[in-house]
């Protein structure tokens, strides 16, 4: 049986749970990233925003300078993450093989459940009205008999679109298109496609392989395979997390320890109560720097015993940092914080110490109150110092994009 | 320096001192081995600062003199020559040592011996005997206890407590503790508590396996040194610094609940389990359950992981006391199940936070406490 793929997106995602949220942001130029002189970049643009060439990822300045009437909203990542709960939800209830990319879109394999709505076409519907009915927002979605194809059509439909493309005809359907909306194209590979003559995916399909692949390795192989129209990777439902983090950027790039110290804290409590939440303990920590010049470096340190304490991933992380800038020059643009390995709980008790188990408990004194209360409802002393940096919310420090720090 | 010895005793003596070789090291001298000649045998020594070691071979004589060369080419270059006579001619002035052997021909350059750090002389402490089968055992039984991380540098040792005719070996890394007492051949004059690193002992260990004469032990006055003689082997090892923590109070002094098992059956069981562990923790769950009048009791060891499944096993058990559950590491139980000689061990226990206690049936000289894991039944 011929496969039936569909990709689901949310049509400007963040934007339009805001626009749900407060109606009177409906039919304006909303920017969801934060402040427009901040650092941080566009998370989500309105249709009406995007009407004057802004676009997600790009600074918040340049998007306020292109369009200085946009409403700019801080946003807020809970909000997003409960609004995708419910899309995946709403998505699981017409199939169990879902395969949910991130917080606003999901591919789903339909092959075999025309029988039950009519057509795929009528499931697809459905799904939209499902979506507009219970969430109030506006899902396109592409049909195709591969991930590849689902999605340019989904992208092609927008907005609140359907678009379903038959089976033998992805070849032609892809062909006529602008080469950079086949996903897997970017900044790099277009230029240098459009170099060689190449401007539309007919086009690519149609180059000598061997060419190809002189310019581009093996990664030539596979583009060629989607713009002809063949894909046949599963739709995979998401394995159990393996890990966990959070990271920041800096609204000034900065070399003060206490300054690192205190921001690697917050994070580590973030990932710690993230673990405690989900029931599970891991045995290594990761610290991120990335540095003014974009370096990036990680730097591991797997521990004897499992861990889900503020205290464990926050030390852990701080030596892993002394470390790193011994003898360091550039300052820091972001930190981020993550833990992997996670365990099963259960928590090795110590003869001679009893710190970990009055951590233990302490821990979840203050996870029961920032549930209660919000996160900054208590804080730890090393945190106090964010408070001058960061404007406090009532719901935890606001970062530069604060859509994005979750 | 000129003399001849056989390629087996030189390889012999190689292996045994290489284990002292430094590794990773600032001071790249304690990469070589020390030959020197030694009346009519020929001395070898290497030193990686912690711990010395220094072994004689028989050999001929023929000039006095000594030299150290890389160990690791030294003793690649010795293992792969003939078992033949090895001829060894060092040429004083380029400092190039000249080995010949069969129809084979080395020179190797290397650094002054008067550059070699010198190996401290442990004498005036305490000096007593300890015979070989019963320190292997202990060391055995014991030193796998000891933390190998350093944030408490005490506990990457052993405790020896020699008192009287007694010597009693302890090691802890706070999850576990291990308690030896044997007997010492002969007598301390005074009572003396010392920290013994676990990687000395590990390697005491390994000398001793083709020993059969009873080792010599000497703690020099300072408690800085202690040195292992065996038969033409030294070994001098420094000792850690501190006080070892007062583990008499953590063994429980009474329990709820006792099982005597065999060590055979809870060995298996343990390592069935710990199979399913892996992915987890390590957590095995233990439910001790007393017979009826006419049922023995048991033991249920089990592990389960949320992805791949989980695994029951169960053990004959004579049991006093209440029912128990309890969870451990199950490596630290195979640890201890796997050194053990005796046909059975008790396990007792008082609750599930509660540290655990392992004593072998037959024998009142070792007892291992093991700290269970906190995990929801």
């Amino acid at each position: 049986m011929a496969r039936r793929i569909m990709h689901i997106d949310l049509d400007a995602f963040f934007v339009s749970v805001e626009q749900v949220a407060d109606p009177s942001l409906k039919g304006k130029p909303v920017v969801v990233g934060g402040r427009p002189q901040g650092r941080g970049v566009v998370a989500a643009a309105s249709y009406e925003a995007r009407a004057f060439g802004l676009r997600s990822g790009m600074p918040l300045v340049t998007a306020s300078r292109l369009c200085p009437q946009a409403i700019f909203i801080q946003g807020s990542f809970p909000k997003y993450r409960d609004a995708s709960e419910k899309f995946m939800a709403i998505l699981a209830d017409f199939s169990p093989y879902l395969e949910p990319m991130g917080l606003d879109e999901a591919y789903l394999d339909a092959t075999g459940f025309e029988s039950l709505h009519g057509s795929i076409k009528q499931m697809a519907l459905k799904i939209k009205q499902r979506v507009k009915k219970e969430l109030g927002l506006n899902a396109s979605i592409g049909i195709a008999s591969g991930k590849v194809i689902a999605k340019v059509a989904s992208e092609m439909s927008k907005p609140d679109g359907l678009l379903e493309v038959a089976a033998g005809k992805e070849r032609a359907f892809l062909a006529p298109l602008p080469i950079a909306r086949l996903p897997g194209i970017g900044q790099k590979t277009e230029p240098k496609l459009k170099s060689l003559g190449i401007d539309t995916i007919g086009k690519l399909s149609a180059m000598p392989p061997k060419a190809l692949k002189s310019h581009f390795g093996a990664s030539g192989e596979v583009l060629q395979r989607f713009a002809s129209g063949i894909d046949d990777r599963e739709v995979e439902p998401p394995a159990a997390a393996k890990s966990t983090s959070r990271e920041t950027t800096f609204s000034q790039d900065t070399k003060d320890p206490a300054m690192l110290e205190s921001t690697l804290r917050y994070l580590g409590e973030r990932v710690g109560a993230d673990l405690r939440q989900k029931g599970k303990r891991a045995r290594c920590v990761t610290l991120k720097l990335r540095y003014g010049d974009f370096t990036t470096i990680t730097r591991r340190r797997t521990l004897s015993q499992s861990t889900d304490s503020d205290q464990a991933i926050f030390e852990t992380g701080q030596g892993l940092l002394k470390r790193a800038l011994t003898g360091e020059k550039r300052a820091v643009r972001l930190i981020g914080i993550g833990v992997s390995e996670l365990v099963e709980a259960g928590r090795q008790l110590d003869m001679m110490d009893g710190s970990a188990q009055r951590q233990e408990q302490l821990n979840k004194a203050i996870d029961r109150i920032r549930k209660k209360y919000g996160f900054t409802a208590i804080q730890t002393g090393r945190t106090l110092k964010l408070k001058d940096v960061f404007a406090g919310g009532g719901k935890g420090y606001s970062l530069n994009t604060p859509s994005l720090s979750r | 320096m000129k003399l001849s010895c056989l390629q087996e005793n030189l390889d012999r003596g190689l292996n045994v001192v290489g284990r002292a070789v430094a590794v990773r090291t600032t001071l790249p001298i304690t990469n070589n081995v020390l030959l020197a000649t030694d009346k009519s045998r020929l001395k070898l020594s290497a030193t990686n600062l912690e711990m010395a070691i220094s072994c004689w071979i028989g050999a001929k004589v023929e000039e006095e003199g000594a030299i150290t060369v890389p160990a690791r080419l030294l003793s690649e270059f010795i293992s792969s020559l003939p078992s033949e006579k090895v001829d060894i001619n060092l040429s004083p002035q380029t400092k190039t040592l000249g080995l010949k052997c069969a129809r084979f021909e080395a020179r190797i350059s290397g650094v002054d011996a008067k550059d070699f750090p010198p190996i401290p002389r442990v004498e005036g402490g305490i000096a007593t005997k300890v015979e070989v089968e019963a320190l292997r055992q202990a060391i055995g039984q014991v030193a796998f206890a000891a933390a190998t991380e350093e944030s408490r540098p005490v506990l990457t040792g052993v405790d020896a407590e020699f008192d009287g005719d007694t010597l009693t070996l302890a090691a802890a890394d706070g999850f576990r503790l291990a308690v030896y007492k044997l007997p010492l051949a002969q007598a301390v004059s005074q009572k003396t508590e010392v920290i013994i690193p676990a990687r000395t002992l590990a390697e005491l260990n390994r000398l001793m396996a083709d020993q059969e004469e009873a080792v010599e032990i000497t703690v020099n006055p300072e408690k800085g040194q202690a040195l292992f003689r065996l038969k033409d082997i030294e070994l001098v090892s420094q000792l850690i610094q501190g006080s070892f923590p007062n583990y008499s109070q953590l063994i429980p002094k009474k329990f709820n609940t006792k099982a005597v098992i065999s060590v055979a059956d809870f060995l298996r069981a343990t390592k069935t389990a710990s199979i399913f562990a892996r992915d987890g923790s390590g957590i095995v769950r233990l439910v001790v359950a007393p017979g009826g009048e006419m049922t023995p009791g048991k033991v249920t060891v089990s592990a389960r992981s949320e992805e791949i499944g989980d695994d029951v096993g169960d053990i004959d058990a004579m049991v006093e006391g209440e029912e128990a559950k309890i969870a451990f590491n199950g490596k630290y139980l195979t640890d201890v199940l796997s050194v053990l000689h005796e046909a059975q061990v008790a396990l007792e226990t008082t609750n599930p936070s509660s540290p655990g206690v392992l004593k072998p049936v037959g024998s009142d000289n070792y007892i291992h406490v093991v700290m269970p894991m906190f995990v929801q039944w």
